[in-house]
């Protein structure tokens, strides 16, 4: 990931500029050409994508999973999907950092929601689920691409952040989300998706 | 392009939110997704909403332990050098000179050849050779005029195919040459120390 500039504008307070995360450096080869590449086989430019994107994808398996031997292992499932399914990566549907960390994350909740790891899971996750928003400034409080997440994440509503962080940094499914929260399943669909628009427009992103 | 702010009734893009989150069970997900090709607005906000849940992403990044580059990259070597071969093999079997030969072996089983003189390569299959002790090992020869050159050993049998051994992808094939297995200590040795089990001649 591509340090952020010192000086931008728009880190201090939404709306904020498009943001530059995942995009690539001056002279560096862009991720969608690397995953051309690597459709071909090329096994090079396939390292070149695991640098990128392995510090991503791991962090974000082990933040659902809660446990890093567990991660290191999907992590490795996900990251050999990149390589097996290169080639059906496409542009015009979205960035590559996003069709990687949709791989990842979607690996990272079927393994949550798979009956062998829900057991150890629950004790995991009965403790951390209390301060659920708090996790973002716990775990990643070091990165500035963080700290602008966990800014946008405040100017969210109670249950919308809490909807947000429980299923996509817990894995949990949206029925799981109303029970924990004790809210009604129609009231959960809806704060989500407002909570996402608020989010996505703080954080200016584009697609 | 913006979405935001317009009113979206109730319906299945109420889901796209809990959708881009991966929130939605298997067959939920695959009902939203045969709403989507259908629906006008969906699309883009979908696109936009995994847009933002990357950025979420991004920010739980860690550096991952060094054993989980070790791993990934020796998969995809192996599984790399896997297509090679297969590709090789595929080669042999699609080239226009390709011949077939087969024999019975005095050990039991057959030995298979297609071999390519033109691509001077072959492929090597057996099936019902009797397993061996660890430690030894069928070994197959080129064996030409000027004596016997190492193709390579025959790989395990494929679970439940009747005892038929992963196919053998072998290049350095001459002509004239015959091709011969014989039953060698394990790992295999550079020149045959046994009498062949079975001689496949190639012009036949």
């Amino acid at each position: 990931m591509e340090p952020i500039r010192p000086g931008q504008p728009g880190r201090s307070g939404p709306p904020g500029p498009p943001s530059p995360a995942a995009e690539q450096g001056p002279g560096e080869t862009d991720l969608d050409a690397l995953l051309a590449l690597v459709a071909g086989g090329d096994q090079a430019a396939f390292e070149t994508v695991y640098d990128r994107v392995a510090p991503p994808v791991f962090g974000l398996i082990r933040r659902v999973l809660r446990d890093s031997a567990q991660a290191e292992e999907v992590a490795q499932e996900a990251l050999l999907e990149v390589w097996r399914t290169a080639g059906r990566f496409d542009p015009a549907r979205g960035t590559a950092i996003t069709w990687v960390l949709t791989i990842a994350h979607r690996r990272a909740v079927d393994r949550v929601r798979s009956e062998s790891a829900s057991a150890q899971r629950e004790a995991r996750v009965a403790t951390a689920d209390v301060a659920a928003g708090d996790e973002v400034a716990d775990t990643v409080a070091a990165s500035l691409e963080a700290e602008r997440v966990r800014h946008c994440l405040d100017g969210l509503t109670d249950l919308q952040r809490e909807s947000i962080t429980l299923a996509y940094y817990s894995g949990y499914s949206y029925p799981q989300v109303a029970t924990a929260l004790g809210v009604a399943l129609g009231t959960i669909k809806t704060r989500i998706r407002d909570g996402l628009k608020r989010l996505r427009d703080c954080l200016g992103v584009s697609w | 392009m913006r979405i935001g702010g317009i009113t979206i009734g109730r319906g299945p893009h109420d889901l796209a939110g809990a959708y881009a989150l991966d929130a939605l069970d298997s067959a939920e997900s695959t009902r939203f997704e045969r709403h989507l090709s259908s629906c006008r607005t969906c699309p883009d906000l979908v696109r936009g909403f995994a847009a933002t849940a990357t950025e979420l992403g991004l920010a739980a990044a860690a550096p991952p332990p060094p054993s989980l580059k070790a791993a990934v990259l020796g998969a995809v070597g192996a599984l790399s050098s896997a297509r090679d071969v297969d590709e090789a093999i595929a080669s042999v079997l699609s080239a226009p000179d390709a011949r077939i030969v087969s024999g019975a072996t005095t050990a039991g089983g057959t030995a298979t050849v297609v071999a390519t003189p033109r691509g001077r390569a072959m492929v090597f299959t057996s099936s019902g050779l009797p397993v061996l002790p660890p430690t030894s090992v069928y070994e197959v020869w080129f064996i030409g005029s000027g004596g016997a050159r190492p193709a390579g050993l025959v790989p395990p049998a494929l679970p439940d195919i009747a005892g038929t051994t992963v196919p053998l992808h072998a290049s350095g094939l001459t002509a004239g040459d015959v091709v011969g297995v014989t039953v060698e200590p394990a790992g295999g040795v550079r020149a045959p120390t046994t009498t062949p089990i079975v001689v496949l001649t190639l012009r036949a």
